[in-house]
């Protein structure tokens, strides 16, 4: 050997680590047990997400980044790291009732969110195209897995193919355009990448044409990863396939992973040329706002519902990105914060919405169910009123914070389509909450005997009432985190 | 942290009641509401001897809200004026909340009365302890939600509802005020920190504003403003509409929340103020005009009214008059003292009446009692004891404080000074006037209720009586407690209540005429002699009296026309104005080419939009590849402008 | 033109058209075939550029692996390729005019490539001065891509998890074997010692 093997520094990694030594002892674990395996193994990874989550709120947030460069720790990557760990947590919790329901408790399944967690927490900390494609991957391949894991079920596994069969289309074109960004740049580096075209004359780069049909395809890429229009096409679909719970996993925790690596991508390597890519965002921003709200008029089955209701919520997040500003960042964050907050507790409450032993998941079930489940209804109400961005609920300011930041930025038309959408999608939101509150009661659901569920719901519920009496700390971290994506 | 768990504790019983209600049952709510309110009156009662003369701090929560430099944080300003109020709130609560649970013992949701009672004393707690305007409009908006559920406790009864519908709007008046007081003061100071406002108001004193192109003097806009909701909270003149139909409530709230607490939030929020008003003599002038107009008006209406209850809030009414004058000339504190023992005194004179009308069936019309005073002697009693502290009797608790507010008047220097004085003296004669015949019409003479009624009379339980006796030991001893509240130096409040050097209506009070020291008493006695004549000994003067001043009886027994007068200006107009605003302008124009015709154009979009959705993985994988297509093309041809 | 060019013009073109091959065939086997064709002829490729380790691994997994594995998946399913072909048509002017509209643009892009005229910039990264290639790889996967590397085996074993949870069944009528209660069989367990009368049975 000639050259002694560089120092790996690995502490900014640590909860990478953790995710994944824990990842593979519990695989083990699961292995070796017979009958319990999924009752064993479901909250030790639940736990091992939390844990990897104490780790990174305790982790130096100022390290540089490391592994050659590909893999950065600051606290952008340890704000969106602690809701997505949080949330992936959370939707393992959820998942066990229906899951032992339904005889598909086996012990894969929280490994596999666990897997695709690790993946998500690479995603958000990925500082090179050849990361983010490694951590887009790890993170989308259990999905696939996940949307088909009722395998005997026709659409669940219609739901995974068709999952997977798009999905590697999108991660080709997202290839395709880092191999064009590579070609034209010589560069796959983030810092690299933007240190070069923020040193050319008075920071106004033009990127070659080449590396700018390069980021359209991986923008293409991303958007595919977040279902925004037009590459949204799969959600519908896959949501309505997928087993409830794994649902609510794709419309929480992944959606904020990729709306993380989309603003990191965006705003770090290709900060400095943001006049070229904001076209593309407002178009996505626009399609997506105002496909969510029409779409979701006509729906009658609550997860398809909910799934083009997060296209919308999509498109409204990717107005702050439009904005391109620190503010734009900052409310991006609080947004995907308090969506994913919002969508975990609507879905538990969907996963509630049990009938003689039978999970229903049409809208028209839900009528009446403030005489029969009355806190059910009251909590499904707050979701929805939050959602449509009703204040003093916290969906609210989450679409108040990122109407600002464009409007500061000059877009202020945008801004107006915005709340115009979210007027139109207020209309299928609030559709729910008139079937709950005054229309004639459907047979009443069973009694719901899982504390985890109605703890869950109870504390989203609280969350979704409190932020305007404590929004400090999450408003201070936001803040942190979107300075630290600034140049 | 004694402090945080004297404010929370309330709010803590609230929760537990209103929603654990069904699984703890009745008596369990009654026990931890009455329990945590215990806690809370007994940490109240160590606050008000800590604070008094101490130097003021605070005790802060958390940060609410940091907007650029709008920076507003939850904390409990502890100091003498805070620690009187909470002394006055928390004590009197919990001996209300104890009453009611004889008083509600029939009613059918407990826990939900309880709830509602917790809440209120733990938002009007939030109102006196806040620490800047914000956290005080959320209090003031917590005691107005409050107070709009307990009028409307018995939501069944439409005249409840629509007085409780009543009291929320009029106070929104007055909070638009408050609002725009709070907006004015945040221009002026770029802050809504008490702390930062009453260290600039002396730097503030010669500032102007512009109001409607107008320049005005600054720190007289925001007392105005200021002024205006305490109107509305306070019922005085002009907005007071609401408090006397507010007895439709459960009589405990009448003598919890229109008595002794939040009705008392407007004089509080004046000398809160002080180090502005102090600023601001044009707007301490019109407190102290609306104050003693108010106090001779409402006495006047008390004169002629028939339900025991109307008779209690018109008083009330008069009484907040007075003391808003008193702040108006000056003298804060001494308004402050009249609100800490009017609070004891009519508190126990509603509960009085309470305890009346629950022996009588539920009776509230004075016409319809007395002679009954044999078979309830202890409400008998009590009701004697609240009375004569509330005319002023020498040495209750009224005394001290209602003869200090009258010295005050005659010793300031304010334009409306005598008026107020002259006003509040006649006013006191018509205090006495209509104390006595309520004593009178109720427990003496002949008994005019019905035979099944009659049958019924009997002495309230334990529960509600003990309450009242340690109400009326308040209204006895209050004055000698509290009298050092109006001492000339001011040390009691150790700077909680500003006064301007060049006021020395504290000082000069204590130095006016002898006329004037025994003007109330002799007020008081002209008054009760005079009712003493009426309904004891000549029982057909007042008819005849009546008959005799006609036009002017009506005119008082109709309340000076008030509520017809607002129907005729505001309500009619209104309503006829929404009314063809509806069916023109909304139904006819808006509704057909804007929500009807958007929605019928959304819902085909909406068709248009899910019929993209074909199932076919080709087509989804084709749309993709399309917008590929379409973003790149973008950039060739058009994008890279 | 220099050989090297003839070859690769040769091998590229191949390549190209047995692509093309590879969607048009009507057999599914031929489409297979035809796919190994094109990952010889893309490992040719490899060769012309120096990169032989690429082209071993290449032909070693995806003719050797890969392909194979197509080859018994389309034997064994025997899918109807020609009903699943018959919207082709349909969708041809729409289909072909987006192809060739991206095509005319990346052929565009391709004509804005400028090759930097230091002569660094055209060094291959690593240099590999003296190495062959599998050392100059095995060099930057543990060292500068060791994370990378480490991600990619991650993606694997999420692999095989995927795969087990999706396909395994527990089949109760199957037998499997022990090793463990097979080494731990002794006498007593095994062995049942019964008085047999005789003319009774057991």
């Amino acid at each position: 050997m000639t050259e002694a093997l560089p120092a790996f520094d690995i502490v900014p990694a640590l909860p990478e680590v953790f995710l994944l030594l824990a990842g593979m002892a519990l695989l083990v674990v699961g292995a070796m047990r017979d009958k319990d395996a999924s009752r064993v193994v479901t909250p030790l990874a639940a736990l091992a997400l939390l844990v990897a989550a104490l780790f990174v709120i305790g982790a130096d947030k100022t390290a540089d980044p490391i592994f050659s460069g590909h893999f950065v720790f600051d606290s952008f990557a340890a704000f969106l790291k602690v809701v997505i760990l949080a949330g992936s947590a959370v939707s393992i919790v959820l998942a066990q009732g229906y899951l032992e329901d339904q005889e598909l408790d086996r012990f894969e399944f929280p490994l596999l969110i666990l897997f695709s967690s690790l993946g998500m927490c690479m995603m958000v900390s990925a500082n090179s195209f050849l990361a983010l494609y490694m951590a887009l991957e790890l993170q989308s391949l259990p999905l696939y897995v996940l949307a088909a894991f009722n395998r005997d079920q026709l659409r669940s596994t219609e739901a995974g193919l068709k999952y997977f069969v798009l999905g590697a289309l999108a991660s080709g074109m997202l290839l395709y355009g880092c191999s064009l960004v590579y070609g034209f740049t010589g560069t796959i580096l983030f810092d690299d990448l933007g240190a070069m075209l923020l040193g050319t004359e008075n920071g106004t780069l033009e990127l070659g044409i080449g590396a700018l049909v390069g980021l359209v395809f991986i923008a293409a890429g991303l958007a595919f990863k977040l279902s925004a229009v037009p590459f949204h096409m799969w959600a519908p679909d896959v949501y309505e396939g997928a087993p409830t719970p794994v649902t609510a996993f794709f419309a929480a925790a992944p959606k904020v992973a990729a709306v993380g690596l989309t603003l990191r991508v965006l705003m770090q390597p290709f900060g400095p040329v943001a006049g070229e890519w904001q076209q593309i965002i407002v178009f996505i921003a626009i399609a997506s706002m105002l496909l969510g709200a029409f779409a979701a008029i006509r729906q009658t089955n609550i997860k398809r519902l909910l799934a083009y209701s997060g296209i919308g919520h999509i498109g409204f997040a990717l107005v702050g990105l439009a904005a391109g500003t620190e503010r734009g960042i900052y409310g991006v964050l609080i947004y995907m914060t308090i969506y994913l907050v919002m969508t975990l507790g609507t879905f538990t409450v969907v996963l509630m919405m049990r009938r003689q032993g039978r999970y229903i998941e049409t809208i028209d079930d839900l009528a009446g169910l403030s005489s029969t489940r009355p806190l059910m209804a009251a909590a499904m109400a707050i979701f929805m009123f939050s959602l449509a961005g009703i204040p003093p609920l916290a969906g609210f300011f989450g679409k108040l914070y990122v109407f600002m930041a464009a409007v500061e930025a000059g877009l202020t038309p945008l801004a107006v389509l915005g709340v115009l959408a979210s007027v139109v999608g207020a209309y299928y939101y609030l559709r729910i909450v008139k079937l709950m509150y005054f229309d004639e009661p459907a047979e009443a659901f069973d009694r719901q005997g899982r504390l985890e569920l109605q703890a869950i719901c109870a504390v989203s519920a609280v969350l979704v009432l409190g932020f305007i009496l404590i929004p400090g700390p999450l408003l201070a971290t936001a803040q942190a985190a979107a300075a630290a994506l600034m140049p | 942290m004694l402090y945080v768990i004297l404010v929370f504790a309330p709010l803590v019983g609230a929760i537990v009641a209103g929603l654990f209600g069904r699984q703890i049952g009745d008596r369990g709510a009654q026990i931890v509401t009455c329990g945590l309110m215990g806690l809370s009156a007994l940490f109240s009662v160590i606050a008000i001897f800590s604070t008094v003369g101490a130097e003021p701090f605070r005790v802060p929560l958390f940060t609410w809200m940091n907007v650029a430099t709008f920076e507003v944080d939850w904390a409990l300003r502890i100091d003498a004026l805070s620690g009187v109020m909470m002394f006055v709130v928390s004590f009197i609560s919990f001996f209300i909340h104890v009453y009611s649970v004889g008083y509600m013992s029939h009613d059918k949701s407990i826990p939900r009365f309880m709830s509602y009672l917790s809440l209120f004393t733990f938002a009007m707690l939030m109102l006196v302890t806040s620490d800047n305007l914000i956290q005080l409009f959320f209090g003031w908006e917590g005691v107005g939600v409050a107070s709009y559920l307990l009028i409307g406790f018995w939501y069944t009864k439409p005249s409840a509802c629509a007085a409780a519908i009543k009291a929320f709007l009029v106070n929104r008046v007055g909070d638009v005020g408050l609002m725009l007081g709070i907006a004015v003061c945040y221009l002026l100071f770029d802050s809504v920190q008490y702390d930062v406002i009453f260290a600039g108001a002396a730097a503030m004193a010669d500032a102007t504003v512009v109001v409607f192109g107008g320049e005005f003097h600054a720190l007289t806009v925001v007392g105005i403003l200021l002024f205006i909701g305490a109107m509305g909270k306070s019922a005085q003149l002009g907005l007071h509409t609401w408090l006397p139909d507010a007895m439709e409530g459960p009589t405990p709230v009448s003598a919890l929340i229109h008595a002794a607490t939040m009705v008392t939030a407007g004089v509080f929020l004046v000398a809160r103020f002080s180090p502005v008003y102090e600023y601001a003599p044009v707007a301490l002038a019109m407190v102290a005009f609306i104050g003693a107009s108010t106090a001779i008006f409402a006495a006047t209406i008390g004169l002629t009214q028939f339900d025991i209850k109307r008779v209690i809030a018109y008083s009330t009414c008069s009484q907040l008059g007075y003391m808003f004058f008193a702040c108006g000339v000056g003298a804060y504190s001494a308004g402050i003292f009249h609100l800490y023992t009017h609070a004891f005194f009519k508190a126990l004179l509603f509960l009085g009446a309470g305890s009346v009308i629950h022996a009588m069936s539920d009776e509230q019309d004075m016409r319809k009692m007395g002679g009954i005073w044999r078979k309830i002697p202890v409400t008998y009693a009590m009701m004697w004891i609240g009375t004569l502290a509330l005319v002023g009797f020498p040495f209750t608790a009224g005394f001290y404080s209602k003869d200090a507010i009258l010295e005050a008047a005659w010793a300031s220097t304010n334009s409306f000074h005598l008026y107020a004085f002259w006003l509040g003296i006649t006013a006191a004669v018509l205090t006495a006037f209509y104390s006595g015949r309520l004593i009178f019409m109720t427990f003496h003479g002949p008994c005019r209720a019905d035979e099944h009624v009659q049958s019924h009379i009997h002495e309230s339980p334990k529960v509600m009586t003990i309450p009242l006796g340690v109400l009326a030991a308040g209204a006895l001893l209050a004055g000698f407690f509290g009298y050092g509240m109006i001492a000339e130096d001011g040390s009691w409040w150790a700077g909680a209540i500003f006064s301007h050097p060049d006021n020395t209506v504290l000082h000069d009070l204590h130095y006016v005429p002898l006329w004037v020291k025994l003007s109330p008493i002799v007020a008081m006695a002209v008054g009760l002699g005079l009712s003493y004549l009426f309904y004891m000994r000549m029982t057909e003067m007042p008819g005849r009296v009546a008959s005799a001043l006609k036009p002017l009886h009506t005119f008082f027994y109709n309340k000076w026309y008030f509520d017809e007068l607002y129907d005729r200006i505001f309500v009619r107009p209104a309503k006829a104005l929404g009314l063809g605003l509806w069916r023109g302008g909304d139904q006819a124009i808006i509704d057909r080419f804007g929500p009807d015709g958007v929605a019928a154009a959304a819902l085909a979009t909406a068709r248009r939009a899910s019929r993209l959705q074909t199932g076919f993985v080709y087509h989804y994988a084709f749309a993709m590849l399309i917008g590929v297509a379409f973003l790149v093309s973008w950039y060739m041809m058009v994008g890279r402008g | 033109m220099t050989p090297h060019l003839l070859l690769f013009y040769l091998f590229a073109t191949v390549a190209v058209a047995a692509a093309v091959m590879v969607v048009s065939a009507r057999n599914p086997v031929h489409s297979v075939l035809f796919l190994i064709l094109t990952f010889f002829n893309a490992a040719a490729l490899f060769i012309l550029i120096g990169a032989e380790f690429l082209a071993m691994v290449l032909v070693v997994v995806y003719v050797g692996a890969v392909a194979v594995l197509f080859m018994f998946v389309v034997m064994m399913l025997n899918v109807n390729f020609v009903r699943m072909r018959q919207g082709f048509l349909q969708y041809l002017p729409v289909g072909g005019l987006i192809g060739v509209i991206l095509l005319v643009e990346l052929i565009l892009v391709a004509g804005t490539w400028v090759v930097a005229d230091t002569p660094e910039a055209i060094e291959p990264r690593p240099t590999t001065a003296g190495l062959t290639n599998t050392e100059a790889l095995g060099n930057v996967f543990y060292t500068e891509y060791f994370y990378l590397f480490q991600a990619a085996g991650v993606i694997l074993l999420v692999a095989i998890i995927g795969a087990i949870a999706l396909t395994l069944r527990d089949r109760g009528n199957i037998r499997r074997q022990d090793i463990g209660e097979q080494v731990h069989r002794d006498r007593a367990s095994a062995v049942q010692l019964r008085k047999v009368k005789s003319r009774a049975g057991i």
